[in-house]
Order: C-alpha cells, then structure tokens, then sequence
C-alpha cells in the first residue's frame, strides 16, 4: 500500500464508531468486528478533524500536531487504513 | 537489570492492560442474560436457570436498556440466559438493538433455530451466533447437557450453515469428560464453518455442585493448553485461560479479568453483577431499575469503583508467571472458599492445593437458584459431598456387617 | 515486563516514538458468550 502522506484524504469508515476514552479512544468496526486502541488523545483530535474531503495536512494542523510527533501520526493512520477504519479516498 | 531489591526499584510505569483495568467508560463485553428460563437443565449451567423469575424485565424495559446502551455507545452485547430465544419478544428485541446500533452475539442451545429464522439471521449482518455443545458425542454431551440436546445443537448447527449464516461459533465448556474430544470438536466446527470457542468451567449456579466432579485435571490442563498453543488463534478460548498462561508461553487474549472494569452481566430482573460466573451479592452493583439506570450502575456503583482501584495481587504477586496469570479468576476463587487475594483454584503451579485442603465450613453458595424442580431436591453446594455423576460399577468385596448396626465403627479394623 | 507483550510501559505516549494504535484481541471476556 502506499505510505500516507499529507496529502492523502482519509475518512472514518462508515461501519466504525468511535468511543472516547480518558486514554484516548476505543474504535470498533462493525463488519470487520475489530477493536482497536487509541492510545493518544492527540490521535483522536486527528481522526475526529478527517472527513469531508480534508487531508491529513488540514487535520495535522486542526489537531494542533507538533512536527516531531507528526511521523508517529502517519505511522498511526497507516495502520488504521489498513485495519480498514479509516478508507482513503482520491485526492 | 539492576541488582535493587524489589523494594528500592521503582514503581513500574502502568501498562495498556491497565488502563482497562482501571475501567472504560462503557462495557465492551457486556453479558446480558434475558431469562431465566431454559428448556435444559445443563448440570454445570452457569446461572442455574430452568424456571422463568416472575420479576423478569418487561420487553419495554428492555428497549429502555438498549437505548441507555445506545448512548452509552456499547458496540455489542453478548445475550445468553437461561436460554434467551424461549421469550417471546426475542426476536423482536435482537431486531430493536441491531436497529438502534447495538450489535448482537447471542448464544443458545438451537431449540427455536428453524430454517427461516437461520435465514432470517445469516441476512442480519449485526447478529452473530454461538450454539453450545459439550460433547463431541451424543453420549458425553447429554450426560451433561440433558437427552436430546445434543441432537438439537446438531440440527442448528446445519441449518444455519445451510443458510449460509458466516458469523457462527461452536462454543465447549472444558471438562474432564471432554478434554479428550478436543480434536473431534474442531472437526464438528469445521464442517459447519463455524469457530471453535473452548471455554473454562467455573464453580458458579450449578456448577458449585459439579465442580469438583467435572473439572479438568491438572493433566488435562497441560494436555489444553499444549492443544490451545498448536491451534493458535483459529480457537477462541474467549480469554477465559489465562491462569494456564503460568504454565509457559501466554495465550493470545488480554489475560486479565475484567470484571466491573470491562465487562459486567445484566441478569434478567436487571441485577447488575460484576461478572456472569459472580451471581452472589459479593458482587452485585445495583439494579438497573433505579433512578440512574445501567449507566449509573456501571459508573457510580461502589464495587465498581472498589474494582476499579489499583489491585495488589496479594500472595499471588512474587510469582513469576504473575503477569499474564493476574492470579486467575475471581468468581472461581470464590465459589471454592478461597481467598481474592491468593491463588486460583487450578493454578498450574499448585498453589492452590494447600489452601482447598484447608477450606473449612460453608462455601459461598450462588444467589439465586431457577432450576427447574427436581424429585429429590438438588443438593445445595458447601452443605454435604458433590453429586456422584457416574454409579459405582464394583461389587461390594463382604456383605454389610449388619443390616441395621448403630456403630459406626462396625467392621472397622484397625492395624 | 512479558517481553512478548505488545504494550507500552510509557505512563504517558511517548508519540514520537510509540506505536498510537493497538489491536484489542478480545473475543468476550471470560468465555461466556
């Protein structure tokens, strides 16, 4: 799959729900029935500002992301592609 | 690693399985039981259900729980009983959650599974289903779970894999009867396309009384867990092994008990108990009838946050399997007398053995007892010797010193 | 510290360096259904 880069266009998929949690957030997928972790409250800021045709750039910046955190957050929504919670759209 | 003593290293930072264990603002396998009543008086049944309790929720207070579990954005919700699908309104009910974005996993006995209601299910993306079996054989399965009852899991099974149903589990409860059918299991799931779950017996409803008949062997624990490490994760245990991790390698799973903290049961007169193997007051939160509703319960209940607080481990903490142990299960610690803060009862490593020996007087029994009425009475656990299950198959080597001798000491002889 | 584990001892994310996501391998709690 190719990296993600500030670029790309993400949105939550349609069958997850997100559940804040005071650690950050539980995600659960309905079709898959996967649960995943966010293990950072910064990483929710992220996800929760995706959608609507907004890039990763735009919601890095809605979040207020540090640049040197930036490199884990990408990491974080790779992952989460390929988990299929988050569905990349075209640019 | 440094050479500091345990008392000079400082406090490990808390890890991911903590922050569970501190509690998440809403259950994720929350356990719902719909009734008491069941058309099987399985002899280890973990809510002693037969009879319906009169008390039972309306099917309008149970939409009213499943609008609370609504808001409190619960992903799904493990419904069992009793056998829940005996109620009238449970269709109805798995059709109002699924609706109103609360997934379903339910689990039964087949009794109502007819072809439609296969279909009917395998189209309901956010219904999955689980048929219970505990034997792989007609012959072992219904000496626990009652005549016929094998033949009715049988028949489910094949209708919902004839429906095409993909989202179907076979679910065992390990015992010494059965441990030897591992094999024969996987088979049965494997031609209905279904996983297979095995799952840990607890001395909880009836099975206060079975427990010490029917559970496995510390053999049979190795031989499970060895067989549980070569299938990996195509067999779910639904974590429920994790005091075997103590015998090597962990098991996949989160190996903790997340009772109050992750999951909790609603019983079917909206008891909110900590965990569906802890039926006892020791463990009861609340009920959700009162004013604050479930979602009170799961967030302000005294035992809930006393569950919550940060647990030692007790004498179970110098051990080095303590880690992915966690002391084992605390339902099974009660229910055989032990205490929280020791061993589980079949720990792998023989902790236990000492103080089961040294258990004295009544064990806690179970709250309540639904099963259905039996000529003579079930006995009641902690009073008098477990229920023989099998019959004694050897001739008796004299005749009985008297017919009617008051002595006991008769025929004694002492060397 | 089971070094299998997959979960951080970090108190607080480090997020520069740790993993943010982790699967929850949970098929219910406990074994019951």
């Amino acid at each position: 799959m190719t990296p993600i880069t500030p670029e790309s266009v993400l949105r939550v998929h349609g069958r997850v729900s997100i559940r804040p949690e005071p650690f950050g957030a539980l995600l659960y997928h309905f079709g898959t029935r996967r649960l995943s972790f966010l293990k950072s409250p910064v990483l929710l800021h992220v996800v929760e500002s995706l959608g609507e045709g907004r890039t990763v750039a735009q919601a890095l910046d809605d979040a207020d992301v540090a640049p040197q955190q930036r490199p884990g957050v990408l990491r974080a929504l790779a992952t989460l592609r390929e988990s299929e919670m988050l569905v990349e759209e075209a640019a | 690693m440094s050479t500091a003593t345990l008392l000079e290293r400082p406090a490990p930072a808390p890890r991911l399985i903590e922050h569970f264990e501190r509690g998440l603002n809403s259950p994720i396998c929350l356990t719902w039981e719909l009734t008491y009543a069941c058309n099987l008086s399985c002899v280890h049944c973990l809510s002693a259900s037969g009879r319906r309790d009169p008390r039972e929720l309306t099917t309008e207070e149970c939409k009213a729980v499943i609008d609370e579990l609504q808001r409190m954005q619960v992903f799904y919700v493990n419904i069992g009983g009793g056998e829940p699908t005996v109620r009238s309104d449970f269709w109805e009910l798995i059709d109002y959650a699924t609706s109103h974005d609360v997934g379903v996993k339910f689990s039964t006995n087949g009794v109502k599974i007819t072809s439609e209601i296969a279909e009917r299910l395998a189209r309901n993306d956010y219904v999955d289903i689980q048929i219970s079996l505990d034997g792989a054989t007609a012959e072992v399965n219904d000496a626990i779970r009652g005549p016929g009852s094998f033949d009715l899991a049988m028949r489910a099974l094949q209708r919902l894999s004839d429906a095409g149903m993909t989202r179907l589990k076979l679910s065992v409860v390990c015992t010494r009867t059965n441990i030897g059918q591992l094999d024969e299991f996987k088979a049965i799931a494997d031609r209905f396309g279904a996983q297979l779950r095995l799952t840990r017996l607890r001395p909880a409803g009836r099975g206060a009384d079975v427990w010490h008949e029917l559970h496995p062997t510390q053999d049979q624990q190795r031989e499970l867990y060895q067989w549980l490490l070569a299938h990996g994760e195509e067999v779910l245990t639904g974590d429920s092994f994790f005091h075997l991790s103590a015998l090597g390698e962990s098991l996949p799973g989160l190996n903790l008990c997340g009772a109050g903290r992750v999951v909790c049961l609603i019983d079917p007169i909206g008891d909110v108990y900590a965990c569906p193997f802890a039926i006892h007051d020791e463990f009861l939160a609340g009920n959700i009838r009162s004013e604050g509703g479930f979602d009170g319960v799961w967030r302000h209940s005294d035992l809930f946050a006393r569950l919550r607080e940060p647990q030692t481990g007790g004498a179970c903490s110098s051990c080095q399997f303590f880690d992915t142990c966690r002391g084992g299960c605390m339902a099974a610690k009660f229910f055989t007398g032990l205490p929280l803060d020791g061993p589980d009862p079949e720990c792998v490593r023989g902790f236990a053995d000492e103080a089961l020996a040294a258990v004295d007087g009544e064990r806690p029994k179970p709250s309540g007892d639904h099963s259905h009425r039996t000529s003579p009475p079930r006995p009641r656990a902690g009073k008098s010797r477990p229920v023989k299950l099998t019959l004694q198959l050897s001739k008796p080597t004299a005749p009985p010193v008297s017919a009617c001798n008051a002595n006991p000491l008769a025929g004694l002889s002492i060397d | 510290m089971d070094p299998k584990s997959q979960t951080t001892t970090a108190d607080v994310i480090d997020v520069e360096t740790d993993d943010l996501v982790e699967d929850v391998s949970i098929d219910g709690m406990c074994g019951v259904y």
